[in-house]
């Protein structure tokens, strides 16, 4: 075999090898900027009213009377 | 998308980061969706609109709800099941658009399970019967409601010309209201039979006889809210998480207080998955079972003295049955270890009060009547009847089986357990305002048969036969039924019958006949099961959503039904079919005497009220219509766990007002939450056991001794009130002038004379009146002079542990017809066979005889599935549900899988030893034990293999159809009931 | 600020599908389309458990991470929604999310994908609040009426939970102290990151 290629195994082994491994720190996406249409529901959730309305509704829903 | 690396995740969350999909385990919808079953799912999703989410059908978006029109709330209760959830019904411009929780009812608090949840669709109702059709050479034909009620009614007269009217057989039904129920029993008895019942036959019917007999009431005796009292709660054959899901709600909130839970099933049920112990159980082994804990109770002194002395009779007769049941003999027929036996003896035993429930798992056998009593027996000997977190929950099945088994169409009683006797029949004629004479000129009255044991009586007399059997009422021979002829015609109102046994032999039943009708808002297994090509009518019927009414929760609360939307399509109610064909027999006048018919539809106020009138004996008599609204109108005062209202004007009144609801409603009452329960009076739903039974037995004393109930002015045991009974008591004084008027009517005596003045001697008419009692009182005087003094009208027994009357008065196990153990045959065999039992010969011992173990060696079982209910005709064809469960299926333990060489998935064959054989798909599952099967029953439209859509008129077919677990399943009945024998047979399982 | 949450109690869920037909139900949801799913888990088998799973609104929602045409948007409460009229249908989303959530109904006889379509929390979507194009595009908007999901609201046993997150917490807590078990809170770390 000659040197060069051996040479050319040798730098290839790395990658070879690199490419059994796992890589455990997975690429995560940071969410782009929403690009829809305006939902009103968002303007009304700013008011108290409809999230207390939210919250005894949840009262009356969930606890064990 | 921006690719940013954001920052690193420690790999152990990611392998912890599998899909729901991804799992280890498989559950049975995963399974099923494997299994390879390409639904007509596939084509209803295609199609879609870009941007559209909804469904593809245009029609179908009527049925959303619209912004900005009106919305009016009707409130309903759920028709799935007997727990009795409110609904809460949104309605644009006559449309069911949607639905809300109903979180004032104390039943549900706005719970559902996937059928109540789904209750809108029945507002659509696309695969419903539209008009009135029938069969033509094997083509369905429109025709109108005139010609339908004509041509059926000819016929009808006809067959009755000719063979008398014991030859039909009419099914009422247990989904139809109270009133609807007690109109389909009221006219069997104007049309001259009692051939007529319903689906608690093969549901509760050894429940209510066995229950009966040994305290008094056939019914669950507290309530699903009382369980959240409960220190312990064992369960046999019932799973209540696939059955009665929202019961679970005060199940587990009972465990969540402390409860100790104990399930006890065949199989591994949903419910076991949330029991503190779980016990796997032989099929058809509860008598053992029960004695095997008793066994255990008595060793260690566990029983509850004070309570048997003062309350139980005949316990000693059980212990003697007992003593046989050593842990070995248990373990050998049961399967359970002894160690598991005495853990759950002692749970019991040291958490009191506990509820015992049972269901379908306990009542389905030929001794059916012997378990449901050994039942009774265990809780009257722990002391744990008649107490708040005690008592025999039995979770009745469809919405309204309480109520249509209390005064609904039953074929051996008369509306509220008043039985077949003249007296009984003089009483209903009275409150119908009839003459005695002119119902039993009705009846056959030619000739008297074999009313059982050679008694001879007229039909009049005789119990009908029962749903269980009317196909032996078609293929029997006529000489040897006790009646004249044979069923030339069946008309079923609401009933399906894949849920009963014998399929090939009901094929060739219906193949015989000569009319079929077909009252409902499905065509049902029944229009399709047959190759029949002729006289064969399909009228459609309304849900409950269709109507108002009342209906009866298991726990005997009765609730108000606002009507939700108009009858669908030409749809009529059961009261309205019932209407047109009394008109056309021409006894509508009298029938409808005191109903007024708005419309052609009899007015349900008017029947509830006439029910009123007349059902003294389980106090369905203090439930108005006025105070049935008014509770349903103030649903949310009433506390959760003691269903009593808080303030308001019903204040202290029971929700509901569960039977006995004493007296007039006049008398105010409250209902009574939990029967039998001695600690409060009478007058505030408190009770004592029923003197039903005489007041000795073999000169030893049936009246409670030194037990009564709260402020009671008797402080012992007492039989029943009678008239005779208040003027001995000096308390004859109490009653007002009018009800001592009604009481004379009722006695027919019209002596003028005071009391001091007449004579009381035997015959003499003092001595008539004398012999009015608590139940034949139109008045209601005796009863609300009885209470006032806190007594129970019904006496103050004890409850007896043995039953004189029945086959085996001490409750004793017997082998399954057919049995895997035929070793225990010679041990433990089944009855003789009978020659009139409910007018048919019955046989026992003669199908007994013949081993089938070696060629069908898997015990064959059956059960509910939370999406479906009964025989499934309406919910598979809700679309909501039946995407839920596509699949008929069988489910088998590995290792009887492995013997077999079947794979997960793969379609087998499931036969029975009588031939029938049901073609359906094998999930392997240690859900079941080994020897072990069980089928889903709640599908039908399959036959033996073979798919039944081309015979569905068109668009009627459900969404899903499969084969009828029951096309296999066999022969055997209760000895005193008639239930089927369908939770313990055999079937052998191939390879298809 | 307080936030919405799911929170399915597997002690108390049956299986009984109530939450998955109330979905259908309130949102006429077609066929072959489950926003709302039970799973269980060693079924048949002792330790057998269930749980409801729907769209758990995360708090950094993978699904809007990887959409390639930024459909999503997160409402104060942290419900995610997102923009039908923008989705392409890709599915990235789909192979993105913890939980399955979305849904993809057939559009063709050669299945590609139409419009992405999950759980809302019965929140609708951009659209004019209880407006029937907010219907037909994304269901019921209960929220906007001051109601919760139906699902929840309508669970047999009130397993599955659907509010504020304080408020839920409160309430499976105390049920945890009633039984002095284990907390079983499945996919809430998931869900909702570390702290919770």
């Amino acid at each position: 075999m000659s040197r060069y290629a051996l040479l050319a195994l040798a730098l290839l082994a790395p990658l070879v090898v690199a490419g059994c491994y796992e890589d455990v720190t997975p690429t995560h996406y940071e969410a782009g900027v929403y690009k829809g249409k305006t939902d009103p529901l968002l303007e009304k959730l700013e008011s108290g009213d409809l999230r207390d309305q939210l919250d005894q509704r949840f009262e009356i829903a969930a606890t064990d009377r | 998308m921006k690719l940013i690396r954001k920052r690193s995740v420690p790999a152990a969350e990611q392998i912890a980061n599998t899909t729901p999909d991804g799992g280890a385990g498989i559950n049975r919808r995963e399974f099923l969706r494997r299994s390879g079953i390409t639904v007509t799912g596939a084509a209803m999703a295609t199609g879609l609109g870009p941007g559209m989410m909804r469904r593809a059908e245009a029609e179908r978006m009527e049925t959303a709800p619209k912004a900005g029109v009106e919305t009016e709330v009707r409130r309903s209760v759920c028709t799935h099941c007997s727990v009795g959830c409110g609904v809460m019904a949104e309605v644009q411009n006559g449309v069911w658009t949607g639905q809300e929780p109903d979180f004032e009812s104390p039943i549900n608090l706005g719970a559902h399970c996937a059928k109540g949840a789904s209750l809108r669709e029945h507002g659509h109702g696309e695969k419903r019967v539209k008009y009135p059709m029938k069969l033509v050479d094997g083509k369905w034909k429109r025709l109108s409601w005139d010609e339908a009620v004509n041509e059926i009614g000819d016929k009808l007269l006809e067959i009755r010309e000719k063979s008398g009217p014991d030859s039909v057989f009419w099914c009422g039904s247990s989904k139809a209201s109270n009133e609807g129920s007690y109109l389909q029993r009221k006219f069997a008895a104007f049309w001259g039979t009692n051939n007529i019942d319903h689906q608690a036959r093969i549901c509760h019917s050894t429940t209510v006889a066995g229950v009966a007999n040994t305290w008094g009431y056939g019914a669950m005796t507290n309530s699903y809210n009382d369980m959240h009292n409960c220190k312990s709660m064992i369960f046999v054959g019932s799973n209540a998480a696939e059955a009665h899901p929202v019961a679970m709600q005060h199940i587990l909130r009972a465990k969540e207080n402390g409860a100790r839970m104990i399930v006890v099933d065949p199989r591994f049920t949903r419910t076991a998955a949330h029991a503190d112990q779980y016990m796997r159980l032989r099929p058809g082994s509860d008598v053992g079972f029960i004695w095997g804990l008793l066994w255990h109770v008595f060793e260690n002194g566990w029983e509850d003295r004070e309570y048997i002395n003062a309350r139980v009779f005949g316990l000693d007769d059980i212990r003697k049955e007992v003593a046989n049941w050593t842990p070995d003999v248990v373990e050998d027929v049961t399967g359970v270890p002894e160690e598991e036996m005495y853990e759950a003896a002692k749970t019991l035993a040291e958490n009191r009060p506990g509820t015992i429930v049972w269901c379908m798992g306990g009542t389905q056998h030929h001794i059916g009547n012997n378990n449901t009593r050994a039942y009774c027996v265990l809780q009257l000997a722990l002391g744990n009847i008649g107490k708040e977190g005690g008592g025999a929950n039995i979770f009745r099945g469809h919405d309204n089986v309480q109520g249509a088994t209390d005064v609904g169409p039953n074929c051996h009683t008369l509306p509220g357990y008043y039985g077949l006797s003249e007296g009984a029949w003089r009483h209903w004629s009275r409150v119908w305002d009839v003459d005695y004479e002119y119902i039993r000129g009705r009846f056959d009255t030619e000739q008297q048969y074999d009313a059982g044991g050679g008694d001879m009586a007229y039909t009049m007399n005789i119990p009908g036969m029962p749903v269980s059997r009317w196909i032996d009422g078609i293929l029997e021979d006529r000489e040897n039924l006790s009646q004249k002829d044979k069923f030339h015609a069946i008309f079923f109102q609401g009933h399906a019958v894949n849920s009963q046994t014998r399929g090939p032999e009901m094929k060739k039943a219906l193949e015989e006949v000569e009319l079929v009708v077909v009252s409902d808002p499905y065509p049902t297994h029944l229009a399709v099961m047959s190759e029949r090509q002729n006289d064969t009518y399909l009228l459609p019927t309304c849900t409950q959503f269709e109507q108002a009414g009342s209906v009866t929760a298991s726990n005997r609360s009765l609730q108000w039904r606002e009507k939700v939307v108009d009858p669908l399509f030409e749809s009529k109610t059961d009261a309205e079919v019932l209407y047109l064909f009394a008109e056309k027999f021409g006894f509508a006048d009298q029938m409808f005497k005191n109903i007024k018919i708005e419309d052609g539809m009899p007015s349900p106020e008017d029947t509830l009220r006439e029910i009123n009138r007349g059902t003294w004996t389980i106090g369905y008599t203090g439930q108005s219509p006025e105070r049935l609204k008014a509770h349903m109108a103030n649903r949310g005062a009433f506390n959760t766990t003691s269903l009593r209202a808080e303030g308001t004007d019903l204040d202290g009144e029971v929700y509901g007002l569960p039977w006995p609801c004493w007296g007039p409603p006049e008398m105010r009452h409250p209902g009574t939450p939990v029967l039998y329960d001695t600690s409060k009076p009478v007058s505030q739903g408190g009770l004592t056991f029923r003197a039903r039974f005489g007041t000795e037995y073999k000169g030893q004393n049936l009246l409670a001794e030194g037990s009564y109930s709260k402020d009671s002015d008797l402080d012992d045991g007492y039989p029943e009130f009678t008239f005779g009974m208040l003027r001995q008591l000096g308390w004859h004084t109490e009653l007002t002038a009018e009800e001592i008027r009604t009481i004379k009517s009722v006695a027919g005596v019209d002596d003028e004379s005071n009391f001091e003045e007449m004579s009381f001697d035997p015959g003499s008419p003092g001595a008539k009146l004398d012999g009015v009692n608590w139940k034949t009182d139109l008045s209601g005087g005796i009863q609300r002079v009885a209470i006032k003094h806190e007594c129970a009208p019904f006496g103050n027994a004890k409850a007896r542990c043995i039953v004189w009357q029945f086959p085996d008065p001490v409750p004793v196990h017997r082998e399954p017809l057919y049995t895997q153990r035929y070793d225990l045959v010679e041990k433990y065999p089944t009855y003789e066979d009978r020659k009139a039992f409910w007018r048919l010969p019955t046989a026992y011992a003669s199908i007994q005889a013949t081993d089938y173990s070696g060629d069908y060696p898997l015990s064959f079982i059956s059960g509910r599935l939370t999406e479906y209910e009964g025989g499934g005709e309406e919910t598979r064809s809700n679309i909501w549900l039946a995407e839920l469960q596509q699949e008929m299926f069988v489910e088998i333990n590995p290792a009887d899988a492995n013997d077999r060489g079947i794979n997960d998935g793969q379609r087998v064959w499931l036969e029975g030893p009588e031939g029938g054989r049901i073609n359906v798909v094998a999930m392997v599952t240690p859900r079941v034990g080994r020897g072990v099967v069980w089928t889903p029953f709640h599908f039908g439209g399959w036959f033996q293999g073979q798919d039944l859509i081309d015979r569905y008129p068109e668009g009627t077919a459900p969404y899903v159809r499969g084969e009828a677990c029951n096309t296999a399943t066999t022969y055997g009945y209760d000895s005193v009931t008639q239930m089927q024998e369908t939770k313990a047979t055999l079937c052998q399982i191939t390879s298809a | 600020m307080a936030r919405m949450k799911f929170l399915c109690d597997a002690e108390r869920c049956i299986e009984c599908n109530a939450c998955v037909t109330a979905c259908k139900n309130e949102n006429e949801v077609p066929w072959g389309v489950n926003r709302r799913r039970v799973i269980t888990l060693d079924d048949g088998e002792p330790g057998e458990k269930s749980v409801s799973v729907a769209c758990m609104h995360c708090t950094d929602a993978p699904c809007a991470a990887v959409c390639p045409v930024d459909c999503f948007y997160t409402t104060t409460d942290g419900l995610v929604l997102h923009d039908k009229d923008l989705c392409i249908g890709c599915g990235y989303c789909f192979y993105a999310c913890p939980f399955g959530a979305p849904q993809f109904p057939e559009e063709s006889a050669f299945s590609q994908r139409g419009k992405m379509d999950k759980c809302t929390f019965c929140a609708g979507g951009p659209e004019e609040d209880n407006s029937n194009a907010e219907y037909e595009k994304y269901g019921a908007n209960r929220i906007a009426e001051g109601k919760l999901p139906a699902c929840a609201e309508m669970c047999s046993t009130k397993a599955l939970l659907a509010g504020d997150g304080e408020l839920v917490a409160d309430i499976y807590l105390k049920r945890v102290m009633q039984r002095s078990g284990r907390p079983d809170t499945w996919g809430w770390q998931k869900a909702y990151g570390a702290g919770v």
